[in-house]
């Protein structure tokens, strides 16, 4: 991991893309390579468990709502998104763009938290719980892990912001660390959304 | 100096006598054996692990232990004796946080709880699992009870050990010495999380989720394994590295200039 | 120069957006009335978007495309190891259950 580049990304302006860098610390980045390996772990089990039941899972299936999940994942891309033009602007020195875009991040995340929570209301309504079935001990249990990565997720965007707020700190290299975690929650959200919603 | 030089055991003695990392290196040592025994132990002899099913009936559980009586026994007799071995590991990793540039706060944490964690962690199974195989004619439903509450108190009290995680890996991120690399830092989040995921074994009694699920055991430990490989590792670094110092820790230098990085040559 | 990178930042959401919305007509196709149905080409191609949909954020928005051909190639890597766990599992889990 060491001998990754660790170039400060101010010098990247200068040079275009010409030089290559890591984006935020290497370590992160070990990170979300195997947090990806452990969620697609627990992939292969639900889609093994599925298949072992198709029909108790499509049953069960029918009683999510689709719109849910789009509009999750439309609003988890654009609070990726937001964070990525929030790293350009941090590159480029233009901190009070930086910290909007920042503060956009965390909206959204938000939005997406309160739709959850809503989300999880009408499904425990309609008798849906984590030990109704399989397929929502699935759901439930992806779900919820999924959500605890944002709320850590939140954490980690107060790190950002905090380090964008003064001309003191404002460390490249940890706010482009903060946004690759960020964007993992982004990406393991569309595998789930694509799992559980919409594979049949 | 010419004593010194020469046979293994001169050199080992030489060591034992006046190395100022001797204590560490025991500790290491100490905890390298230890998770040697403790994975024979517990996979081998005894063969609590991997677990049995929840959604057993009781003529199997019964079962279940007259296959393993004499192992039950003997293993466990051997792990009551060794548990003293946890003492010099824990030291260890607190000493690693008394070493960052974080509160002492931490290590006297981490001191606390992992001293308590080898009750859940290892006594409870091994005082139910020898009382249950200690008299192989018992009521039927008492040794069912006793593999319950073995299998349940080892699987699902990982709340001690998730907060330990997470003590370690706080110290770790904001350390500015450099003692451990931040990736071991988010490891020990990755470990932290799949012990909230051992959480619903409590209510499972068959699928993924009981406490010989899938993703409860199966994936868990393979996760948990790779960062207790890690941290072995990393700790011996962490020795190696060693000033005594309070400062940033240093680097090793490269390969070629430490052909025994701390042997008794080096010290000279 | 932060109005090309914005530029394309938007860009690169628009056609994420749009893959997600294709997952809507996926499953319309496929359902009937509201009943769901069992259907292997759903499955795969929904995978397979998504994957590529993680592709694009790794290369976007993550900025791989600017990182040195290791991190390149290992996300690479790490999309393709994920397809096959996942098809693997779906097709594995089909032979054995039949």
């Amino acid at each position: 991991m060491t001998n990754l580049q660790e170039d400060s990304s101010t010098e990247q302006v200068d040079r275009k893309a010409a030089a290559r860098f890591v984006p935020g610390q290497p370590d992160m980045w070990v990170f979300v390579l195997f947090e990806s390996l452990l969620f697609t772990g627990y992939f292969s089990v639900y889609l093994i468990g599925r298949i072992q039941n198709r029909d108790l899972y499509l049953q069960s299936q029918a009683d999510l709502d689709l719109r849910f999940g789009v509009f999750n994942t439309i609003v988890l891309l654009l609070s990726s998104w937001a964070i990525a033009r929030c790293v350009q602007a941090s590159r480029e020195g233009a901190y009070r763009d930086a910290l909007r875009d920042a503060f956009l991040t965390i909206g959204f995340g938000v939005a997406f938290l309160v739709s959850k929570v809503l989300e999880w209301v009408k499904e425990i309504r309609l008798g849906n719980t984590f030990t109704s079935n399989e397929f929502f001990q699935h759901f439930f249990f992806l779900t919820s892990i999924h959500l605890l990565h944002l709320l850590i997720g939140f954490i980690v965007l107060g790190v950002a912001v905090y380090q964008l707020w003064s001309p003191a700190r404002r460390s490249q290299q940890l706010v482009e660390t903060c946004a690759t975690y960020w964007h993992t929650v982004d990406f393991l959200w569309a595998l789930i959304f694509a799992l559980l919603y919409v594979v049949r | 100096m010419s004593t010194r030089a020469g046979s293994p055991v001169g050199r080992f003695l030489w060591n034992f006598r006046n190395h100022p990392k001797r204590e560490l290196w025991f500790a290491w040592w100490v905890m390298v054996i230890f998770y040697q025994l403790y994975g024979v132990l517990f996979f081998l002899v005894t063969r609590v692990q991997p677990p049995a099913s929840p959604a057993w009936d009781t003529p199997m559980v019964v079962q279940w232990f007259n296959d393993r009586h004499f192992g039950l026994l003997a293993g466990f007799g051997v792990v009551f004796l060794i548990s003293g071995l946890c003492a010099p590991m824990n030291a260890l990793l607190a000493y690693s946080m008394r070493r960052m540039s974080v509160s002492r706060v931490f290590g006297y944490s981490y001191l606390i709880m992992y001293s308590l964690s080898a009750i859940p962690g290892m006594f409870v199974m091994a005082i139910a699992m020898t009382v249950g195989a200690l008299r192989p004619d018992r009521d039927s439903e008492l040794i069912h009870w006793l593999f319950d509450f073995a299998f349940l108190s080892f699987s699902g009290t990982m709340g001690v050990f998730m907060i330990g995680s997470l003590v370690w890996l706080v110290a770790i991120l904001i350390d500015k010495n450099g003692v451990f690399p931040k990736w071991f830092g988010y490891l020990g989040l990755c470990n932290a999380l799949t012990e909230v995921v051992v959480a619903p074994a409590w209510i499972f009694q068959r699928g993924v989720f009981a406490w010989n699920g899938a993703i409860a055991w199966w994936i868990n430990m393979v996760v948990f394994v790779t960062y207790t490989v890690c941290f072995i590792v990393l700790l011996r670094k962490m020795i190696e590295r060693e000033d005594f110092g309070t400062g940033p820790l240093p680097d090793l230098p490269p390969k070629a200039e430490r052909s025994q990085p701390d042997s008794v040559g080096s010290m000279q | 120069m932060s109005g090309t990178f914005n530029k394309r930042l938007a860009i690169v959401w628009l056609i994420l957006s749009a893959m997600t919305l294709v997952y809507v007509w996926l499953d319309v196709a496929v359902d009937q009335n509201g009943t769901l149905k069992a259907s292997t080409v759903v499955t795969v191609s929904a995978i397979i978007i998504a994957l590529v949909k993680v592709r694009i954020i790794f290369r976007e928005f993550m900025e791989v495309r600017h990182a040195p051909a290791l991190l390149r190639r290992l996300t690479d890597a790490w999309v393709v190891l994920m397809a096959v766990c996942l098809l693997g599992s779906y097709f594995i889990g089909s032979a054995l259950a039949s």
